[in-house]
């Protein structure tokens, strides 16, 4: 399934069908089977070995079996880390497709479709998260479909998450067709972009602020300088960041894990500019909507607090000293010092939900939790899971350059 | 900006509308006199309770756990109990002696419910006579009721592979027969009353305010989170009774009130702003790279 | 949730303002110590008197001066003095500079002759042809320190030299100006890919800037070759 990250050797003019043109990379299966014999692919390999079956003892034994969940955290990371970081992340998404279609940034194009790619995996992986924290997860359809519990945010996330796939999906249309060499269905998929970027955003902006909006209904239980009537707005200003740095990080990575799939004109670093101008932008918004939030509560004393010291950390280490690290290397063009500002920023935000949903979160109860082996690895299986089926689209689709027929793709 | 019970219901009858039948039956929309008049609760008098703990053999036994631990020894008071998945009730002794005193705890049936309002596919449910059941087949485990209770009364069946959430039921059926719950039918001493909710608050301001009585004057669920159909009055300060004393007076659906009444503002609002920004940018790239050639073009965009 | 008693409640209020009025206060020095200074790959050269007009998506072509054929423009001056340099193609062609041969003070050049000579960091070189007829009256003297300038800012800092015109409305006729070149760009930006080996797919990346240096991209053991053709100084012959 995972693919080589070297060029793949002549291929066997003899296995020339369709699966060995779109699947094997124009390999015949046997040939297709050895090149997977990468260290990269090794080390996944091995990480899956171990974590789907934890995952199925998971599901066999139960959540108390493979968890360190109690009746007082009810809670632990694969909420706190696959879904509401592997949300906040996936939303490089609906930035860039805004920045793109509806801004008309042009300048930006080359990283639409990482970024919209990155989202629905993101997003993918994210509820397979939650699928695994679920205890009932084949009830998934139940709120969908026939028992609607209207007042509750979490239903409302439901539904927006439901959506949002589909329409990051179909988003992710035109590279398949055009892959699949379906020029008719390509054109029909096209022509949705505007239309669905716009629902996109509107989607995201409704379930972004409401992940945080989950957090309301626990004021005893989250720590007051978390906890604010404003979570929703930091939810989503903080994605908006956390998107933009997740595009540079990952289309750094990407030009360089994918040289022969990439087109080698795309200004990978000029991009990193301009996005880290944005991010620079919001963190700096964001760094003062929450500081707004602390006067508001009249929060101020809690700061000399340890909690105070760790919310001053994140505050003043993850989110401050981004903005002023974006802004200084946006402004000098230092690309390394924009990528790992960058780096440090996804932490940042991992930090942030984290924060919320584990660590500050019944900060004043002597049962404290801390994830299990199992828990850890199987949030490390499903990021691997994901980053192998990344690697899988990239390699055979034209994500990360134009498909030689469809040069104008910038054009849509 | 406050949910009250009516606006409460309506939502919940207009959603209970939408939904199919079965969902319908618990909470079609009533009017507020009929809500008050058949509303039930219990009052939790501690100063009669003696800690014999029938209520949680009863209760046991009617929802066939496996509990109680440690019935009939005296050391199950050493240490302070909270309700699992095998007992949907406890009674602590919250304070040593003179006077001794003991507190029973459950699910407290608010009258508007933070669980009932967290759960996504409306498997905890309020009902308009008190009880909040639970619908075990709609539930999803996704725990978010655990979080969201401020008595940390729902619990999970983590060490099951089919877990469900548990909590006590108010004997709901056994209500709907007419018959009073398990634990107040077997209460030797009153300490447990069932009745109308107003009326136990008749009841319990009498003895409050009756001349020499020895009560704190503070019903303990009569405003928190809204009002709860379990209320305590007792002789001891409030906080000793461990129940929680930092929950507020305002219903906890209140909190995320202003945040999806966002949402059809969100729906209405960014689809003229994007494409309004959309038209704005095309027009202006149409106007840059074409000069006065395109105006033509521009202005149909 | 902390309550608010009404008196604190008046300077709570104060504060959130003044965070409020202290944030406005920080964020416009703050956006334009982001935006950065104006350079030129993005926007117009601080010369520029008139927004710069993008062409094809690719190359910048200033509205505010003149281009010839072989990739060079002028601009009118003082006392009829004119600056001459290379444009954003050419720059972008070539990519980083090592040297940069000016023809020297005095000198005559003559549209369409070959008039200097980029060199490369790999030591190869393509000369550029003169869009004007006259004297040369100035070098840029900055160039000789840092030929990079040449190819980083061409309508700006990188302009090469400035020229006593002795034919300015008679070369004029060979010029072009305005909307012809925005189609010329176009054509070089699309004869660009017809040099793109087949293999490679189309070059038209998705709408940002080129990376320096495309002639080396395309071929690099033959790009000054290639160079020399698309500027119009190639074996073919130069333009008359």
């Amino acid at each position: 399934m995972s693919s080589p990250t070297t060029a793949p050797t002549v291929p066997d003019a003899t296995a020339r069908n369709w699966a060995s043109d779109k699947l094997f990379l124009g390999m015949s299966f046997w040939e297709y089977a050895k090149s997977l014999a990468t260290p990269g692919n090794f080390l996944a390999g091995l990480i899956m070995a171990i974590g789907l079956p934890l995952l199925a003892y998971r599901f066999i034994f139960g959540l108390g079996a493979a968890t360190n969940l109690s009746q007082t955290n009810p809670w632990g990371i694969w909420i706190g880390f696959d879904l509401l970081s592997g949300v906040a992340l996936a939303a490089g998404g609906y930035t860039l497709a805004t920045s793109v279609y509806i801004f008309g940034l042009e300048k930006y194009h080359a990283v639409v479709r990482p970024a919209v790619l990155t989202g629905f995996l993101g997003y993918l992986f994210a509820v397979l998260g939650l699928a695994a924290d679920l205890g009932r997860p084949w009830n998934l359809p139940v709120p969908i479909v026939y028992s609607f519990g209207g007042p509750s945010v979490m239903f409302e996330i439901a539904w927006c998450v439901v959506l949002y796939l589909t329409v990051l999906f179909m988003e992710f249309l035109p590279p398949i067709f055009e892959w699949l060499g379906w020029p008719k269905a390509r054109l029909w998929a096209v022509r949705m972009t505007i239309g669905l970027t716009v629902f996109g955003v509107m989607l995201s902006t409704l379930h972004q602020s409401s992940l945080g909006a989950l957090f309301l209904m626990a004021p005893t239980k989250l720590h007051p300088l978390w906890y604010s009537p404003f979570i929703p707005a930091y939810f989503f200003i903080s994605s908006i960041a956390a998107g933009l740095s997740m595009v540079i990080v990952e289309s750094a990575l990407s030009h360089r894990a994918f040289q022969h799939r990439a087109d080698h004109h795309t200004d990978v670093d000029g991009i990193a500019l301009g996005l880290a101008r944005g991010a620079s932008i919001v963190l700096f918004a964001y760094f003062f909507v929450k500081l707004q939030g602390i006067a508001d509560g009249g929060r101020w004393a809690l700061l000399s607090t340890p909690y105070g010291y760790w919310f001053l950390v994140e505050m003043l280490g993850f989110i401050l000293l981004p903005s002023m690290l974006f802004a200084y290397g946006a402004r000098h063009s230092h690309v390394r010092l924009v990528r790992w500002t960058a780096a440090w920023t996804v932490l940042g935000i991992v930090v942030n939900r984290l924060n919320v949903s584990v660590i500050a979160m019944n900060w004043n109860v002597p049962d404290r939790y801390i994830p299990s082996f199992m828990e850890v690895w199987i949030s490390i299986t499903l990021v691997t899971l994901g980053v192998s089926t990344f690697r899988w689209i990239v390699n055979r689709m034209p994500v990360l350059k134009a498909h030689p027929e469809y040069p104008e793709s910038s054009s849509h | 900006m406050k949910l009250n019970r009516r606006t409460f219901f309506k939502v919940a009858g207009t959603a209970g509308a939408a939904a199919l039948a079965p969902a319908r039956t618990a909470s079609a929309a009533t009017s507020a006199e009929v809500l008050d008049a058949g509303r039930r609760g219990v009052l939790v008098d501690t100063t009669k309770c003696i800690g014999c703990r029938a209520c949680e053999a009863a209760c046991s036994e009617t929802n066939r756990l496996s509990g109680p631990a440690m019935p009939d020894d005296a050391a199950v008071f050493g240490s302070l109990r909270k309700t699992d998945t095998t007992s949907f009730t406890v009674v602590n002794r919250v304070t040593p002696a003179t006077p001794e005193r003991f507190v029973k705890q459950q699910c407290m049936h608010c009258l508007e419910p933070a669980c009932a309002s967290a759960c996504l596919a409306r498997a905890l449910d309020k009902t308009p006579m008190g009880p909040v059941v639970y619908h075990k087949d709609r539930c999803l485990g996704c725990r978010y009721c655990m979080v969201a209770c401020p008595f940390d009364v729902p619990k999970y069946e983590y060490d099951k592979a089919l877990p469900y959430v548990t909590k006590c039921t108010f004997c709901a059926d056994r209500q709907a027969k007419g018959e009073s719950p398990a634990c107040t039918s077997v209460c030797p001493t009153g300490a447990l009353t069932f009745g109308n909710r107003n009326e136990l608050l008749d009841i319990a301001r009498e003895r409050l305010y009756a001349k020499g009585s020895p009560y704190v004057r503070h019903i303990y669920g009569e405003n928190e989170v809204g009002g709860t159909s379990w209320m305590y009055i007792t002789d001891i300060p409030i906080e000793k009774l461990g129940l929680p004393t930092d929950v507020g007076s305002y219903a906890y659906s209140s909190l995320t009130q202003a945040s999806l009444a966002a949402v059809p503002f969100v729906l209405t609002l960014w689809p003229p702003l994007l494409m309004g920004i959309y038209s704005f940018s095309k027009r202006r790239d149409a106007v840059a790279a074409h000069g006065s050639d395109t105006q033509e073009e521009a202005d149909h965009v | 949730m902390i309550p608010h008693d009404i008196l604190t409640l008046y300077s709570a209020k104060m504060l959130e303002y003044g965070i409020a009025v202290l944030f406005l206060a920080l964020f416009i020095p703050f956006w334009r110590y982001v935006q950065g200074p104006v350079k030129a790959p993005a926007l117009a050269a601080a010369r520029s008197r008139r927004p710069a007009a993008r062409a094809a998506e690719w190359f910048l072509a200033p509205a505010d001066r003149l281009f010839h054929r072989g990739h060079a423009w002028l601009m009118g001056g003082d006392e009829g003095i004119v600056t001459v340099g290379m444009d954003d193609f050419a720059a972008k062609l070539v990519g980083p500079l090592s040297r940069v041969s000016l023809p020297a003070v005095g000198a005559s050049v003559g549209q369409g002759e070959q008039a200097w000579r980029l060199t490369a960091a790999d030591g190869r070189s393509v000369d550029m042809l003169s869009p004007v007829d006259g004297t040369v009256v100035e070098l840029n003297a900055a160039l000789a320190e840092t030929p990079e300038l040449a190819e980083r800012d061409p309508y700006g800092d990188g302009w090469l030299m400035r020229v006593r015109p002795s034919r300015l409305r008679a070369n004029r006729i060979n010029l072009m100006a305005g909307r012809a070149v925005h189609r010329w760009m176009e054509e070089a930006a699309a004869g660009l890919r017809g040099h793109v080996a087949p293999g490679l797919g189309a070059l038209a990346q998705d709408g940002g800037m080129p990376v320096a240096g495309m002639a080396r991209a395309i071929d690099p053991e033959g790009w000054d070759r290639l160079a020399a053709t698309l500027l119009l100084t190639g074996e073919e012959g130069s333009d008359a």
